[in-house]
């Protein structure tokens, strides 16, 4: 039997209820490895930080599935690097069945870099994109 | 409430339909895609047949008075509330006071707003869809005009509620069109495709039809090549229903659309399947449209897709809440 995006997304789910870290299903001609990230999921706003810490803060997946950086119908992805975004602004989708997750920025700033490739198959945690806040960006 | 700030167009509150009035002359009416308001719907945990805004033109702009949740589907628009963009089929957050701005439609014909709980404007005739022939339904039965205030049936929106995507209708059940840019849309042939030779019954297939600007919520009248009957046809008034293709004496083709009257005279050469209507109901002035003959089963199994979609919508919303409540 094909495993479908709907398979992935349910199995996905009972990873993270059951805390098992990964999973590999091979059938005849096709294989699936899912590994659930255990990242920070809610990085911590960076203005407390010291000068030795990254001041970058992460936006990160909060579902399994695969990444799109822009809508389907829409040519642009939602971010460029280089771009200033507020908190809450989305930097990509993750794709799972017919759902489009949204991945959320943390923190208004400068976006540095989108980590994740389209098309690519991320979890739950998965660092998607890097971003400098602003109070940082302003005092350096 | 929400305060309609500027519209352009026939824009309109509609629900699913109103189905049971047939018989007293009076029509659907009703969302021209039911498939995009039947998820908008669904993204809000809404009863399916909940009234929505039904927009065909841009710009528009409305306010919300109080916090609640909403969901654009349907056409393709360039919208923002609050300095925030909103990507196509989705759902998002409104606060009060926000204004929703819908600036550009680049694809598609219509859009559709769903609000938690649906648009509360009075049933009548056992819907709320607006009903501009008779002037009832909806709010006053008109179309919508700036200052309009629309009575919500908005809880407060619950907590887990939270922006969130949805893949469009016409990427999952994308049909291959036979020619770039033509739409092409199943129809069934009807009651009197015979008395049309075999020639242009060739020619009504093998043509490509412009939808011309005479083209509404009442009906789409199309420009190609005339197809008329081998000889003239005239019939009495009798039933007929959203999706008929007429043949009027100029013999260019008229399919009914959702605000149809109940009857005509003009000789059906076919008739778009259910479950092809709201493509038509998507397609934009000017665009293409050809016709493919298809048996009343494959209709029927077509109808099976929509639904086979929809289902999967509502399981993989449900699953994705129960997945966030479960962090």
């Amino acid at each position: 039997m094909p495993i479908d995006a709907s398979h992935i997304e349910r199995l996905a789910r009972l990873l993270e209820i059951y805390g098992v870290a990964s999973i590999e299903i091979e059938d005849k001609d096709q294989s699936l490895k899912l590994v659930v990230e255990t990242g920070a999921s809610s990085p911590a706003p960076a203005a407390a930080s010291s000068p030795r810490q990254d001041p970058h803060v992460v936006a990160t997946a909060d579902v399994a599935g695969h990444f799109l950086a822009g809508h389907p119908w829409r040519t642009k992805p939602f971010v460029e690097p280089g771009q200033q975004i507020h908190a809450g602004a989305i930097v990509g989708l993750v794709k799972v069945g017919l759902i489009y997750a949204p991945v959320l920025s943390p923190a208004e700033g400068i976006l540095d870099a989108v980590l994740a490739e389209t098309g690519a198959m991320v979890g739950y945690g998965t660092p998607i994109a890097r971003i400098r806040p602003l109070v940082e960006a302003c005092s350096t | 409430m929400i305060e309609i700030l500027s519209v352009l167009g026939p824009t309109s509150v509609q629900d699913l339909g109103r189905f049971d009035q047939y018989r007293f002359g009076v029509g659907t009416s009703g969302a021209m895609d039911d498939v995009a308001l039947r998820a908008g719907n669904i993204l809000l945990a809404n009863d399916e047949n909940a009234a929505g805004i039904e927009i065909p033109m841009t710009p528009f702009k409305l306010r919300f008075c109080r916090n609640m949740a909403f969901a654009l589907t349907g056409a393709e628009v360039e919208a923002e509330i609050g300095g925030r963009t909103i990507p196509p089929w989705w759902r998002s957050q409104a606060r009060a006071g926000d204004t929703l701005s819908l600036k550009a439609m680049p694809r598609g014909a219509r859009c559709y707003l769903t609000v938690s709980g649906g648009i509360d404007v009075p049933a009548v005739l056992g819907s709320r869809s607006t009903q501009f022939r008779g002037e009832f339904g909806g709010l006053h039965g008109r179309p919508l005009q700036p200052g309009d205030m629309l009575p919500c049936a908005a809880p407060d929106p619950p907590a887990g509620i939270g922006e969130l995507g949805i893949e469009p209708a016409d990427i999952v059940l994308a049909r291959p069109n036979a020619v770039a840019d033509d739409i092409t849309v199943r129809v069934v042939i009807a009651g009197e495709y015979d008395a049309f030779d075999g020639a242009t019954q060739k020619l009504f297939w093998r043509s490509s039809w412009k939808i011309t600007p005479q083209s509404n919520r009442y009906g789409y009248r199309l420009q190609g090549p005339a197809v008329k009957p081998a000889s003239p046809i005239e019939k009495r008034s009798h039933g007929i229903v959203p999706g008929v293709i007429q043949i009027p004496p100029n013999g260019q083709p008229i399919i009914q659309m959702r605000d149809a009257q109940t009857s005509g005279g003009y000789p059906k050469i076919a008739t778009v399947i259910r479950a092809d209507l709201w493509r038509v109901g998507q397609a934009r002035l000017g665009s293409r449209l050809r016709f493919e003959q298809t048996a009343y089963p494959d209709a029927l199994a077509a109808e099976t897709d929509i639904s086979a979609y929809l289902d999967r919508l509502r399981t993989n919303v449900r699953l994705l809440e129960e997945l966030r409540r479960c962090r």
